[in-house]
């Protein structure tokens, strides 16, 4: 079996009961794009193909987003490594139908969180001088925040239960501020910045809008910003490599 | 005295085998410090059997039993459940299993536990029965973080139920509940097995092996040490225990004067060196199969404070998992 309609929608009522999850992946991106975006005084200032207010609004989405799915990731892969995973084994429910459940359950959140930030984003003067800009940026965002899923669950594998949640989010917050997604960063931090994993992807998310200028000047080639993430994504995945065999070991 | 009296298995059609474990071996770690935790197990249940599997911890029972159910593969031999493996066995629903170490996401309720294991066995029709008979109605909207561990592992009994399976393992399934409990969970228990279910546990409650299973294991050391009828592995370990006080006084000329006597008497025939202690208070201590003739023969010879006991599946088993040590 590889999917299973009530385990999908007790993982999604799960999701929308637990207070970390709301505030992480609801609360914080719409709350921080309010507060940088919408209320800013150069809201409306361009940013390439759309105001400022859209610029923002993009970057906390592409957070939101990130941090749906390292932390559904990275739960997933610590449940399974406990007795749940075996109370599961002894169904017909496969390994990779478990994944599809919880990858479902992980996307619906990015979406969700996606729409609530571009609703609250529409009515607050978020602009982008085509409709299909909007689209093309809620596309990177999902597809994107795949690469997150990644890193979730190679924290959720290599580490114990306990501490595999924790680490998942601080990491996320960590690449969050030192990947240009929050403030503009500048000169030696904006250098660094082009090193660490969250400025690739969020770097793509905006492109339709700024075609890789930066708000502090200058401007990123699209290579670049494409290596950024590949790099970052064969990381993960050898983090995930890692936590498997490690996890193994651990049985 | 290792009971190795498998109740004719060998001749019956394979159709009729719930199990059959042939020359089962598990290690773990390397090198010097690899422990063997199965080390050569040879099994065949028949269908509607119930069978006890007994150990002490370190047994080597989880371990089969996580084999039996295909949760982990062997380094040799063979597992074949209902003809199948082990893994299409569970796939197909016609073998489940309460895990020790299965855990339960403390958030979920007791209904949303049930309700998406059985969406899993597409069984959903059947959880209100489940519910009802394993007694989870009342609690069906309690959180799992609430319930108490007899309530958890209700849950697990319930969960496991689900597929309507044909084998059932049961890896120590009463842990933490009380004896109430302990009762009621056999009740249920006993309903299931009236269904015609092949039923295996793995208990340290002696007293459930006694009360619940026709048939009883005792694993040691990665081993089956005994297997046999559970009466019969009772009754193997030789007669009873003749506890008396011999008359005083207590010194090596009275009480090798008796001795002597209960020898000649024929009393003593088979009564090993290690089944007859005397210690310096004159309390004389003899297992033996012949314990009326001994008891009247040391109460005629003066002796008193007379008793005799019933060997007990406890003594049985320490008896045999001692024997198998040394």
């Amino acid at each position: 079996m590889l999917f299973s309609r009530t385990f999908y929608l007790t993982e999604v009522k799960r999701q929308l009961r637990n207070p970390y999850t709301l505030a992480f992946t609801l609360a914080m991106p719409i709350a921080m794009y309010l507060l940088f975006g919408a209320n800013a005084a150069y809201a409306d200032s361009s940013a390439g193909h759309g105001n400022v207010a859209f610029y923002v609004m993009c970057s906390m989405a592409a957070f939101g987003a990130a941090t749906a799915m390292s932390s559904m990731c990275s739960i997933a892969a610590s449940e399974v490594g406990q007795g749940w995973g075996r109370q599961i084994a002894m169904t017909p429910l496969s390994i990779a139908g478990y994944a599809i459940v919880k990858l479902t359950t992980a996307l619906s959140f990015s979406a969700l969180s996606t729409t609530a930030v571009f609703l609250v984003g529409g009515l607050t003067g978020a602009k982008a001088d085509d409709a299909w800009r909007w689209a093309a940026v809620a596309g990177l965002i999902l597809a994107g925040g795949l690469i997150f899923g990644l890193f979730g669950l190679g924290v959720g594998l290599a580490f114990n239960s306990d501490s595999a949640a924790a680490l998942a989010s601080i990491s996320i917050t960590f690449f969050g501020f030192f990947g240009n997604v929050f403030m503009p960063l500048e000169g030696v931090m904006l250098d660094i910045a082009h090193f660490t994993p969250m400025y690739g992807y969020v770097a793509l998310v905006r492109w339709p809008i700024t075609e890789g200028v930066l708000v502090s000047g200058g401007s990123d080639e699209l290579w670049v910003v494409l290596l950024n993430v590949l790099i970052w994504t064969a990381l993960f995945a050898a983090l995930t490599r890692f936590g498997v065999l490690r996890s193994r070991r651990r049985r | 005295m290792h009971t190795q009296s498998t109740p004719a298995t060998e001749q019956l059609a394979p159709s009729d085998q719930a199990i059959e474990i042939t020359g089962l071996t598990r290690g773990f770690g390397s090198g010097e410090r690899r422990v063997q935790a199965v080390d050569g197990v040879d099994l065949s249940v028949r269908r509607g059997e119930i069978v006890a599997l007994l150990g002490p911890n370190g047994a080597g029972k989880t371990t089969t039993i996580d084999m039996l159910l295909g949760l982990s593969s062997p380094d040799g031999g063979t597992v074949r459940v209902l003809g199948q493996s082990p893994r299409q066995a569970v796939a197909s629903g016609r073998l489940s299993a309460l895990l020790q170490t299965g855990g339960l996401l403390s958030d979920l309720t007791v209904a949303e536990t049930v309700d998406v294991i059985a969406g899993f066995h597409s069984a959903s029709a059947r959880v209100p029965e489940v519910m009802e008979r394993t007694g989870l109605t009342s609690i069906a909207k309690r959180k799992v973080s609430k319930c108490s561990g007899g309530e958890q592992q209700r849950i697990k009994f319930a969960l496991a139920l689900l597929p309507d399976p044909d084998v059932l393992v049961l890896d120590e399934p009463t842990t933490g509940m009380d004896v109430v409990a302990r009762r009621n969970f056999w009740q249920a228990m006993a309903e299931e097995a009236g269904a015609g279910r092949t039923i295996v546990f793995a208990t340290h409650y002696l007293e459930e092996a006694e009360q619940f299973a026709q048939r009883t294991l005792v694993m040691n050391r990665g081993k089956i040490v005994a297997d046999g009828a559970t009466a019969e592995l009772r009754s193997s370990l030789g007669g009873r225990t003749v506890t008396a006080t011999l008359p005083a006084p207590i010194d090596q000329s009275t009480v090798g004067a008796i001795l002597d006597e209960l020898k000649r008497a024929g009393l003593l025939a088979g009564v090993q060196a290690s089944d007859m202690q005397i210690d310096s208070a004159g309390v004389m201590r003899v297992r033996t199969a012949h314990s009326d003739a001994l008891a009247a023969k040391l109460l005629a010879l003066g002796a008193h404070d007379l008793e005799i006991v019933a060997p007990t599946l406890e003594t049985a088993f320490t008896t045999l998992t001692q024997d198998a040590g040394e």
